[in-house]
Protein backbone atom coordinates (compact mmCIF):
# COMPACT_ATOMS: atom_id res chain seq x y z
CA UNK A 1 0.00 0.00 0.00
CA UNK A 2 3.13 2.56 0.93
CA UNK A 3 4.91 2.01 -2.44
CA UNK A 4 1.46 2.99 -4.16
CA UNK A 5 1.06 6.37 -2.67
CA UNK A 6 5.01 7.31 -2.69
CA UNK A 7 5.26 8.56 -6.53
CA UNK A 8 9.10 9.56 -7.43
CA UNK A 9 10.43 7.72 -4.33
CA UNK A 10 8.59 4.56 -5.33
CA UNK A 11 10.01 4.89 -8.71
CA UNK A 12 13.16 5.52 -7.12
CA UNK A 13 12.92 2.06 -5.17
CA UNK A 14 12.83 0.49 -8.80
CA UNK A 15 15.29 1.99 -10.39
CA UNK A 16 18.42 -0.12 -11.62
CA UNK A 17 21.70 0.04 -10.39
CA UNK A 18 23.09 2.58 -12.65
CA UNK A 19 20.66 4.93 -12.87
CA UNK A 20 21.13 5.15 -8.55
CA UNK A 21 24.65 5.27 -9.14
CA UNK A 22 23.87 8.59 -11.54
CA UNK A 23 21.37 9.79 -9.17
CA UNK A 24 23.78 9.56 -6.04
CA UNK A 25 27.03 11.30 -8.40
CA UNK A 26 24.29 14.04 -8.94
CA UNK A 27 23.09 14.13 -5.47
CA UNK A 28 26.68 14.64 -4.66
CA UNK A 29 27.52 17.22 -7.32
CA UNK A 30 24.46 19.06 -6.20
CA UNK A 31 25.17 19.21 -2.44
CA UNK A 32 28.95 20.50 -3.33
CA UNK A 33 27.80 23.02 -5.62
CA UNK A 34 25.17 24.36 -2.90
CA UNK A 35 27.63 24.44 -0.38
CA UNK A 36 30.01 26.56 -2.88
CA UNK A 37 27.20 28.78 -3.72
CA UNK A 38 26.29 29.51 -0.04
CA UNK A 39 30.19 30.09 0.34
CA UNK A 40 31.29 32.27 -2.11
CA UNK A 41 28.17 34.06 -2.26
CA UNK A 42 28.79 35.27 1.34
CA UNK A 43 32.57 35.71 0.31
CA UNK A 44 32.22 38.21 -2.90
CA UNK A 45 30.01 40.70 -1.12
CA UNK A 46 31.75 40.94 2.14
CA UNK A 47 34.82 41.60 -0.59
CA UNK A 48 32.72 43.81 -2.53
CA UNK A 49 31.69 45.97 0.17
CA UNK A 50 34.52 46.18 1.84
CA UNK A 51 37.12 46.67 -0.81
CA UNK A 52 34.50 49.92 -1.93
CA UNK A 53 34.16 51.05 2.03
CA UNK A 54 38.20 50.97 2.29
CA UNK A 55 38.11 53.41 -1.41
CA UNK A 56 36.09 55.85 0.17
CA UNK A 57 38.23 55.93 3.45
CA UNK A 58 41.60 55.89 1.36
CA UNK A 59 40.84 58.63 -0.84
CA UNK A 60 39.40 61.09 2.10
CA UNK A 61 42.70 59.98 4.20
CA UNK A 62 46.15 61.02 2.74
CA UNK A 63 48.08 59.25 5.71
CA UNK A 64 49.29 56.16 4.87
CA UNK A 65 49.48 54.53 8.34
CA UNK A 66 46.34 55.79 9.30
CA UNK A 67 45.10 53.61 5.75
CA UNK A 68 46.45 51.06 6.95
CA UNK A 69 45.72 50.95 10.84
CA UNK A 70 42.00 51.30 9.03
CA UNK A 71 42.69 48.27 6.84
CA UNK A 72 42.92 45.93 9.33
CA UNK A 73 39.06 46.01 10.02
CA UNK A 74 38.27 45.20 6.63
CA UNK A 75 39.89 41.36 6.55
CA UNK A 76 38.03 40.00 3.68
CA UNK A 77 38.11 43.24 1.20
CA UNK A 78 40.91 42.53 -1.58
CA UNK A 79 42.01 45.82 -2.34
CA UNK A 80 42.58 46.68 2.05
CA UNK A 81 44.80 43.25 1.10
CA UNK A 82 46.94 44.45 -1.59
CA UNK A 83 46.80 47.95 0.27
CA UNK A 84 48.52 46.18 3.23
CA UNK A 85 51.22 43.94 1.27
CA UNK A 86 52.25 46.94 -0.45
CA UNK A 87 52.89 49.11 3.34
CA UNK A 88 54.15 46.04 4.31
CA UNK A 89 56.45 45.98 1.65
CA UNK A 90 56.90 50.04 1.80
CA UNK A 91 57.85 49.74 5.80
CA UNK A 92 60.41 46.38 4.69
CA UNK A 93 62.42 48.93 2.64
CA UNK A 94 65.63 50.16 4.21
CA UNK A 95 66.68 53.01 2.01
CA UNK A 96 63.31 55.53 0.81
CA UNK A 97 65.98 57.27 -0.93
CA UNK A 98 66.02 55.63 -4.08
CA UNK A 99 62.68 55.90 -4.93
CA UNK A 100 63.19 53.84 -8.56
CA UNK A 101 64.00 50.65 -6.18
CA UNK A 102 61.20 51.79 -4.06
CA UNK A 103 58.44 51.81 -6.51
CA UNK A 104 59.77 48.58 -8.33
CA UNK A 105 59.64 46.66 -4.95
CA UNK A 106 56.20 47.77 -3.75
CA UNK A 107 54.57 47.27 -7.23
CA UNK A 108 55.97 43.71 -7.01
CA UNK A 109 54.35 43.11 -4.06
CA UNK A 110 51.41 44.35 -5.10
CA UNK A 111 51.47 42.84 -7.97
CA UNK A 112 51.93 39.40 -5.58
CA UNK A 113 49.11 40.15 -4.08
CA UNK A 114 46.49 40.76 -6.89
CA UNK A 115 47.36 37.41 -8.14
CA UNK A 116 46.88 36.07 -5.05
CA UNK A 117 43.98 37.64 -4.81
CA UNK A 118 42.63 36.60 -7.93
CA UNK A 119 43.35 32.60 -7.54
CA UNK A 120 41.65 33.45 -4.22
CA UNK A 121 38.61 34.71 -5.08
CA UNK A 122 38.25 32.53 -8.01
CA UNK A 123 39.09 28.95 -6.26
CA UNK A 124 36.10 26.55 -6.20
CA UNK A 125 34.18 28.60 -8.88
CA UNK A 126 35.39 26.41 -12.00
CA UNK A 127 33.21 23.17 -9.67
CA UNK A 128 30.60 25.07 -10.49
CA UNK A 129 31.14 25.48 -14.27
CA UNK A 130 31.96 21.73 -14.69
CA UNK A 131 28.87 21.18 -12.79
CA UNK A 132 26.84 23.16 -14.86
CA UNK A 133 28.27 21.40 -17.92
CA UNK A 134 28.46 18.14 -17.18
CA UNK A 135 25.52 17.41 -14.80
CA UNK A 136 22.39 17.33 -17.56
CA UNK A 137 24.81 14.71 -19.67
CA UNK A 138 25.31 12.69 -16.76
CA UNK A 139 21.55 12.35 -16.04
CA UNK A 140 20.85 11.87 -19.61
CA UNK A 141 23.46 8.64 -19.54
CA UNK A 142 21.26 7.76 -16.69
CA UNK A 143 17.80 7.99 -18.48
CA UNK A 144 19.37 6.67 -21.91
CA UNK A 145 20.08 3.81 -19.95
CA UNK A 146 16.92 3.30 -18.07
CA UNK A 147 15.01 3.32 -21.19
CA UNK A 148 17.11 1.16 -23.01
CA UNK A 149 16.28 -1.15 -20.03
CA UNK A 150 12.80 -0.37 -19.92
CA UNK A 151 12.61 -1.69 -23.59
CA UNK A 152 14.25 -4.63 -23.01
CA UNK A 153 11.60 -5.46 -20.21
CA UNK A 154 8.80 -4.28 -22.46
CA UNK A 155 10.70 -7.26 -25.37
CA UNK A 156 10.58 -9.76 -22.91
CA UNK A 157 6.72 -9.02 -22.04
CA UNK A 158 5.80 -8.82 -25.28
CA UNK A 159 3.34 -5.77 -24.55
CA UNK A 160 3.56 -2.31 -26.00
CA UNK A 161 0.80 -0.52 -24.43
CA UNK A 162 1.33 2.68 -22.73
CA UNK A 163 0.58 1.24 -19.31
CA UNK A 164 3.72 -1.45 -19.95
CA UNK A 165 6.14 1.52 -21.91
CA UNK A 166 5.32 4.23 -19.07
CA UNK A 167 6.58 3.41 -16.13
CA UNK A 168 10.07 2.29 -17.22
CA UNK A 169 10.83 5.77 -19.50
CA UNK A 170 9.27 8.14 -16.39
CA UNK A 171 11.45 6.36 -14.08
CA UNK A 172 14.89 7.09 -16.42
CA UNK A 173 13.67 10.68 -17.12
CA UNK A 174 14.20 11.64 -13.18
CA UNK A 175 17.79 11.25 -13.74
CA UNK A 176 17.37 13.66 -16.41
CA UNK A 177 15.43 16.24 -14.43
CA UNK A 178 18.15 15.48 -11.31
CA UNK A 179 20.60 16.82 -13.86
CA UNK A 180 19.02 19.37 -14.93
CA UNK A 181 18.31 20.50 -10.86
CA UNK A 182 22.02 20.49 -10.41
CA UNK A 183 23.12 21.97 -13.09
CA UNK A 184 20.58 24.92 -13.40
CA UNK A 185 21.54 26.64 -9.97
CA UNK A 186 25.15 26.00 -10.74
CA UNK A 187 25.13 27.45 -14.10
CA UNK A 188 23.90 30.82 -12.73
CA UNK A 189 25.65 30.89 -9.63
CA UNK A 190 28.53 30.95 -11.70
CA UNK A 191 27.79 33.28 -13.78
CA UNK A 192 27.02 35.65 -11.26
CA UNK A 193 30.17 35.38 -9.53
CA UNK A 194 32.36 35.29 -12.54
CA UNK A 195 30.39 38.81 -12.86
CA UNK A 196 31.46 39.93 -9.72
CA UNK A 197 35.25 38.36 -9.44
CA UNK A 198 36.02 40.65 -12.78
CA UNK A 199 34.42 43.60 -10.83
CA UNK A 200 37.02 43.23 -8.01
CA UNK A 201 39.72 42.08 -10.36
CA UNK A 202 39.18 45.08 -12.45
CA UNK A 203 39.10 47.61 -9.30
CA UNK A 204 42.67 46.00 -8.26
CA UNK A 205 44.44 46.78 -11.47
CA UNK A 206 42.93 49.89 -11.46
CA UNK A 207 44.03 51.12 -8.11
CA UNK A 208 46.83 49.09 -7.75
CA UNK A 209 49.10 52.13 -9.69
CA UNK A 210 47.36 55.02 -7.03
CA UNK A 211 48.90 52.54 -3.77
CA UNK A 212 52.20 52.67 -5.34
CA UNK A 213 51.98 56.29 -5.94
CA UNK A 214 50.63 56.76 -2.42
CA UNK A 215 53.79 55.12 -0.53
CA UNK A 216 55.89 56.77 -2.99
CA UNK A 217 54.55 60.29 -2.54
CA UNK A 218 54.08 59.95 1.44
CA UNK A 219 56.50 62.52 3.02
CA UNK B 1 52.00 30.57 9.68
CA UNK B 2 49.55 32.85 9.12
CA UNK B 3 49.05 32.05 5.72
CA UNK B 4 48.33 28.38 6.35
CA UNK B 5 46.18 29.38 9.60
CA UNK B 6 43.98 30.94 7.28
CA UNK B 7 43.68 28.81 4.28
CA UNK B 8 42.80 26.33 7.46
CA UNK B 9 39.93 29.00 8.59
CA UNK B 10 38.81 28.48 5.20
CA UNK B 11 38.47 25.42 4.95
CA UNK B 12 37.03 24.88 8.00
CA UNK B 13 34.62 27.67 7.16
CA UNK B 14 33.80 25.61 3.52
CA UNK B 15 32.99 22.15 5.47
CA UNK B 16 30.63 24.02 7.48
CA UNK B 17 29.34 25.26 4.40
CA UNK B 18 29.32 21.57 3.14
CA UNK B 19 27.42 20.55 5.73
CA UNK B 20 24.74 22.92 5.42
CA UNK B 21 24.47 21.95 2.05
CA UNK B 22 23.53 18.22 2.84
CA UNK B 23 21.18 19.27 5.83
CA UNK B 24 19.47 21.27 3.14
CA UNK B 25 19.19 18.56 0.97
CA UNK B 26 17.92 16.50 3.30
CA UNK B 27 15.28 18.29 4.43
CA UNK B 28 13.96 19.23 0.89
CA UNK B 29 13.67 15.38 0.02
CA UNK B 30 12.15 14.81 3.33
CA UNK B 31 9.87 17.66 2.60
CA UNK B 32 9.20 16.34 -0.93
CA UNK B 33 8.67 12.87 0.96
CA UNK B 34 5.77 14.13 3.03
CA UNK B 35 3.93 16.48 0.40
CA UNK B 36 3.85 13.20 -1.86
CA UNK B 37 2.05 11.44 1.05
CA UNK B 38 -0.07 14.64 2.32
CA UNK B 39 -1.08 15.21 -1.30
CA UNK B 40 -1.86 11.29 -2.42
CA UNK B 41 -4.19 11.12 1.13
CA UNK B 42 -6.01 14.30 -0.26
CA UNK B 43 -6.80 12.57 -3.75
CA UNK B 44 -7.31 8.83 -2.43
CA UNK B 45 -10.26 9.23 -0.07
CA UNK B 46 -13.16 7.75 -1.56
CA UNK B 47 -15.91 8.75 -1.65
CA UNK B 48 -18.50 6.98 0.34
CA UNK B 49 -21.47 5.76 -1.17
CA UNK B 50 -24.62 3.35 0.27
CA UNK B 51 -26.00 1.28 -1.79
CA UNK B 52 -28.76 -1.31 -0.67
CA UNK B 53 -28.54 -4.87 -2.12
CA UNK B 54 -31.70 -7.16 -2.35
CA UNK B 55 -30.57 -10.51 -1.99
CA UNK B 56 -33.53 -12.87 -3.83
CA UNK B 57 -35.31 -15.18 -0.97
CA UNK B 58 -33.33 -18.70 -2.45
CA UNK B 59 -32.54 -21.45 -1.32
CA UNK B 60 -29.52 -21.12 1.25
CA UNK B 61 -30.42 -17.43 1.41
CA UNK B 62 -31.39 -16.04 4.61
CA UNK B 63 -33.68 -13.08 5.18
CA UNK B 64 -33.10 -9.51 5.82
CA UNK B 65 -35.91 -7.45 6.81
CA UNK B 66 -35.79 -3.95 6.39
CA UNK B 67 -33.86 -5.14 2.76
CA UNK B 68 -36.59 -7.31 1.87
CA UNK B 69 -38.76 -4.10 2.36
CA UNK B 70 -37.03 -2.13 0.38
CA UNK B 71 -37.46 -4.79 -2.28
CA UNK B 72 -40.65 -5.00 -2.18
CA UNK B 73 -41.20 -1.24 -2.83
CA UNK B 74 -38.78 -1.50 -5.59
CA UNK B 75 -41.27 -3.91 -7.63
CA UNK B 76 -44.57 -2.51 -6.51
CA UNK B 77 -45.13 -2.06 -10.26
CA UNK B 78 -48.37 -4.03 -12.02
CA UNK B 79 -47.52 -7.15 -12.60
CA UNK B 80 -46.79 -8.47 -16.22
CA UNK B 81 -46.51 -11.85 -17.70
CA UNK B 82 -43.33 -13.92 -16.49
CA UNK B 83 -40.84 -11.29 -18.14
CA UNK B 84 -37.54 -11.95 -15.75
CA UNK B 85 -36.88 -8.20 -16.20
CA UNK B 86 -33.83 -7.37 -13.76
CA UNK B 87 -35.09 -5.70 -10.49
CA UNK B 88 -34.45 -2.22 -10.01
CA UNK B 89 -31.13 -1.54 -7.22
CA UNK B 90 -30.55 -5.03 -7.20
CA UNK B 91 -27.59 -6.87 -7.72
CA UNK B 92 -27.84 -10.83 -9.06
CA UNK B 93 -26.04 -13.14 -6.83
CA UNK B 94 -27.31 -16.46 -7.40
CA UNK B 95 -25.53 -19.89 -6.90
CA UNK B 96 -22.10 -20.60 -7.48
CA UNK B 97 -21.07 -24.27 -8.23
CA UNK B 98 -17.09 -23.92 -7.35
CA UNK B 99 -15.71 -22.74 -4.49
CA UNK B 100 -14.23 -20.02 -6.38
CA UNK B 101 -13.52 -16.60 -4.37
CA UNK B 102 -16.35 -14.23 -3.75
CA UNK B 103 -16.02 -12.26 -6.42
CA UNK B 104 -15.89 -15.00 -9.35
CA UNK B 105 -20.13 -16.03 -9.41
CA UNK B 106 -21.89 -17.81 -11.96
CA UNK B 107 -24.12 -15.14 -13.09
CA UNK B 108 -27.20 -16.62 -15.42
CA UNK B 109 -27.71 -13.65 -17.81
CA UNK B 110 -30.08 -12.81 -21.28
CA UNK B 111 -27.82 -14.28 -24.52
CA UNK B 112 -26.25 -11.55 -25.89
CA UNK B 113 -26.54 -11.27 -29.94
CA UNK B 114 -23.78 -8.76 -30.68
CA UNK B 115 -20.35 -9.48 -30.03
CA UNK B 116 -18.65 -12.44 -31.41
CA UNK B 117 -15.51 -11.59 -30.19
CA UNK B 118 -14.32 -11.79 -26.85
CA UNK B 119 -14.63 -8.28 -25.43
CA UNK B 120 -12.35 -6.76 -22.18
CA UNK B 121 -14.48 -4.53 -20.55
CA UNK B 122 -12.92 -2.70 -17.48
CA UNK B 123 -15.15 -1.16 -14.28
CA UNK B 124 -15.93 2.46 -14.27
CA UNK B 125 -14.59 3.69 -11.21
CA UNK B 126 -17.55 5.58 -11.13
CA UNK B 127 -19.95 2.70 -10.68
CA UNK B 128 -21.24 3.71 -7.14
CA UNK B 129 -22.23 7.52 -8.35
CA UNK B 130 -24.13 5.45 -11.47
CA UNK B 131 -25.58 2.90 -8.58
CA UNK B 132 -26.72 6.02 -6.35
CA UNK B 133 -27.98 8.00 -9.40
CA UNK B 134 -30.26 4.87 -10.54
CA UNK B 135 -31.69 4.43 -6.82
CA UNK B 136 -32.75 7.92 -7.64
CA UNK B 137 -34.92 7.54 -10.27
CA UNK B 138 -36.10 4.56 -8.70
CA UNK B 139 -36.80 6.29 -5.48
CA UNK B 140 -38.45 9.26 -7.55
CA UNK B 141 -41.00 6.41 -10.16
CA UNK B 142 -42.02 4.80 -6.89
CA UNK B 143 -42.87 8.21 -5.44
CA UNK B 144 -45.20 8.93 -8.41
CA UNK B 145 -46.58 5.69 -8.07
CA UNK B 146 -49.55 5.22 -5.83
CA UNK B 147 -48.48 3.29 -2.62
CA UNK B 148 -48.99 -0.11 -3.33
CA UNK B 149 -51.22 -2.20 -0.71
CA UNK B 150 -50.02 -5.36 0.88
CA UNK B 151 -52.14 -7.82 -1.43
CA UNK B 152 -49.90 -6.37 -4.22
CA UNK B 153 -46.59 -6.63 -2.28
CA UNK B 154 -47.70 -9.88 -1.83
CA UNK B 155 -48.61 -10.90 -4.94
CA UNK B 156 -45.31 -9.11 -6.15
CA UNK B 157 -43.18 -11.43 -3.32
CA UNK B 158 -45.02 -14.30 -4.61
CA UNK B 159 -43.84 -13.66 -8.55
CA UNK B 160 -40.57 -13.22 -7.61
CA UNK B 161 -40.23 -16.62 -5.61
CA UNK B 162 -41.92 -18.18 -8.65
CA UNK B 163 -39.19 -17.01 -10.88
CA UNK B 164 -36.39 -17.85 -8.49
CA UNK B 165 -37.72 -21.60 -8.38
CA UNK B 166 -38.29 -21.30 -12.03
CA UNK B 167 -34.81 -20.79 -12.42
CA UNK B 168 -33.50 -22.72 -9.95
CA UNK B 169 -35.30 -25.70 -11.76
CA UNK B 170 -33.55 -24.96 -14.92
CA UNK B 171 -29.82 -24.44 -13.54
CA UNK B 172 -30.71 -28.28 -12.49
CA UNK B 173 -28.11 -30.22 -10.12
CA UNK B 174 -24.73 -28.49 -10.67
CA UNK B 175 -25.71 -25.00 -9.95
CA UNK B 176 -25.21 -25.76 -5.99
CA UNK B 177 -23.08 -23.12 -4.37
CA UNK B 178 -23.35 -19.85 -2.08
CA UNK B 179 -25.31 -16.68 -2.63
CA UNK B 180 -23.46 -13.76 -1.48
CA UNK B 181 -24.74 -10.09 -1.04
CA UNK B 182 -22.51 -7.36 0.68
CA UNK B 183 -26.00 -6.57 2.25
CA UNK B 184 -28.54 -9.04 3.43
CA UNK B 185 -27.46 -11.59 1.36
CA UNK B 186 -27.16 -15.11 2.70
CA UNK B 187 -25.42 -18.41 1.82
CA UNK B 188 -26.07 -21.56 1.44
CA UNK B 189 -24.55 -24.39 0.01
CA UNK B 190 -24.78 -26.98 -2.34
CA UNK B 191 -22.77 -29.99 -3.52
CA UNK B 192 -21.06 -29.67 -6.86
CA UNK B 193 -22.25 -31.21 -10.16
CA UNK B 194 -21.46 -31.34 -13.73
CA UNK B 195 -20.23 -27.46 -13.63
CA UNK B 196 -17.57 -28.39 -11.49
CA UNK B 197 -15.95 -30.69 -13.93
CA UNK B 198 -16.45 -28.12 -16.74
CA UNK B 199 -15.40 -25.23 -14.58
CA UNK B 200 -11.95 -27.58 -14.00
CA UNK B 201 -12.00 -28.42 -17.25
CA UNK B 202 -12.06 -24.31 -18.86
CA UNK B 203 -9.98 -23.73 -16.03
CA UNK B 204 -6.72 -26.15 -16.85
CA UNK B 205 -7.41 -24.71 -21.09
CA UNK B 206 -7.01 -21.25 -19.55
CA UNK B 207 -4.03 -22.46 -17.77
CA UNK B 208 -2.40 -24.41 -20.60
CA UNK B 209 -2.76 -21.04 -22.78
CA UNK B 210 -1.18 -18.67 -20.43
CA UNK B 211 2.04 -17.63 -20.64
CA UNK B 212 3.48 -16.06 -17.73
CA UNK B 213 7.02 -15.97 -16.07
CA UNK B 214 7.60 -15.09 -12.30
CA UNK B 215 10.82 -13.49 -13.07
CA UNK B 216 9.28 -10.68 -14.70
CA UNK B 217 7.70 -9.23 -12.25
CA UNK B 218 9.53 -6.66 -9.93
CA UNK B 219 7.26 -7.12 -6.81
CA UNK B 220 4.49 -10.09 -5.80
CA UNK B 221 2.74 -8.21 -3.20
CA UNK B 222 -0.95 -8.11 -4.38
CA UNK B 223 -0.63 -9.92 -7.38
CA UNK B 224 -3.95 -11.13 -7.73
CA UNK B 225 -6.08 -10.73 -11.01
CA UNK B 226 -9.87 -11.38 -9.89
CA UNK B 227 -11.54 -12.05 -13.53
CA UNK B 228 -14.99 -12.97 -15.05
CA UNK B 229 -15.84 -14.31 -18.25
CA UNK B 230 -18.67 -14.72 -20.17
CA UNK B 231 -19.21 -17.81 -21.46
CA UNK B 232 -22.31 -18.38 -24.12
CA UNK B 233 -23.64 -21.82 -25.03
CA UNK B 234 -21.36 -22.87 -27.73
CA UNK B 235 -18.42 -21.62 -25.43
CA UNK B 236 -17.22 -18.46 -26.24
CA UNK B 237 -16.55 -16.01 -24.45
CA UNK B 238 -18.08 -13.15 -24.73
CA UNK B 239 -17.32 -10.84 -22.46
CA UNK B 240 -13.92 -10.43 -20.04
CA UNK B 241 -14.56 -8.40 -16.69
CA UNK B 242 -11.77 -7.68 -14.62
CA UNK B 243 -12.98 -7.23 -11.12
CA UNK B 244 -9.63 -6.46 -9.87
CA UNK B 245 -6.58 -5.65 -11.39
CA UNK B 246 -2.76 -7.04 -10.71
CA UNK B 247 -0.81 -3.61 -10.28
CA UNK B 248 1.41 -5.19 -12.68
CA UNK B 249 0.17 -4.42 -16.15
CA UNK B 250 2.02 -7.61 -17.71
CA UNK B 251 0.15 -10.04 -15.73
CA UNK B 252 -3.56 -8.35 -16.50
CA UNK B 253 -2.30 -8.16 -20.27
CA UNK B 254 -1.16 -12.35 -20.14
CA UNK B 255 -4.43 -12.98 -18.63
CA UNK B 256 -6.64 -10.81 -21.21
CA UNK B 257 -4.51 -12.86 -23.65
CA UNK B 258 -4.71 -16.15 -22.00
CA UNK B 259 -9.00 -15.60 -22.29
CA UNK B 260 -8.79 -14.68 -25.11
CA UNK B 261 -6.97 -17.27 -26.84
CA UNK B 262 -8.46 -19.96 -25.41
CA UNK B 263 -12.14 -18.95 -26.54
CA UNK B 264 -14.00 -20.70 -27.53
CA UNK B 265 -14.16 -22.62 -25.00
CA UNK B 266 -16.00 -26.35 -24.76
CA UNK B 267 -19.33 -26.34 -25.21
CA UNK B 268 -21.66 -25.90 -21.85
CA UNK B 269 -22.65 -28.65 -20.61
CA UNK B 270 -26.21 -29.16 -21.08
CA UNK B 271 -27.53 -29.27 -17.48
CA UNK B 272 -26.54 -26.05 -17.64
CA UNK B 273 -29.25 -25.12 -19.45
CA UNK B 274 -29.25 -23.03 -22.95
CA UNK B 275 -28.21 -19.46 -21.57
CA UNK B 276 -24.68 -17.83 -20.97
CA UNK B 277 -22.79 -18.18 -17.95
CA UNK B 278 -20.55 -16.27 -16.07
CA UNK B 279 -17.65 -17.93 -14.38
CA UNK B 280 -14.70 -16.32 -12.30
CA UNK B 281 -11.31 -17.23 -11.93
CA UNK B 282 -8.70 -15.84 -9.61
CA UNK B 283 -4.98 -15.48 -11.23
CA UNK B 284 -2.32 -15.47 -9.22
CA UNK B 285 1.66 -15.93 -10.12
CA UNK B 286 1.42 -19.25 -8.22
CA UNK B 287 -1.87 -20.20 -10.60
CA UNK B 288 -5.33 -20.13 -11.33
CA UNK B 289 -7.84 -20.71 -8.81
Amino acid sequence: MLDLRLGIFAMLSDAGVVVLLVLSLLLLFSIISWAIIAFKFGYLRKSLRESKAFLDYFFEVNNVDKVFTESENFRYGSLPRVFRSAYIEYRALGDKGDLRHARTRIARAVKREVNAENKRLAALVPFLATVGNTAPFIGLFGTVWGIMNSFHTIGLTQSASLAAVAPGISEALIATAAGLAAAIPAVIAYNSFTQKISVIERDMEEFAPEFVAAFINEP
Amino acid sequence: MKKGQKHQYGEKNFSLWLVWAAAMHVVVFSLAFYFQIWDADRHSKPKIVTVTLVSLPGSGASRDDSNYGTAAEAISEPPREASPSPLPVSTKSVKVSVPVPEKALVVPKKLSVEPLKPKAIEKQPDINQALLQLKKNVDKKTAQLPRPSSNTLNNALARLQQNVKLRAGVKGSGEGGSSTGRNGAGKGSGGGGTADSYKAQIASIIQQNWSFSNKLLKKSYGMEVYVRINISSDGTIHQILFDKKAPSEYLNLSVKKALEKSSPLPVLPKEGGSGDVWVGFLFTPEGIE
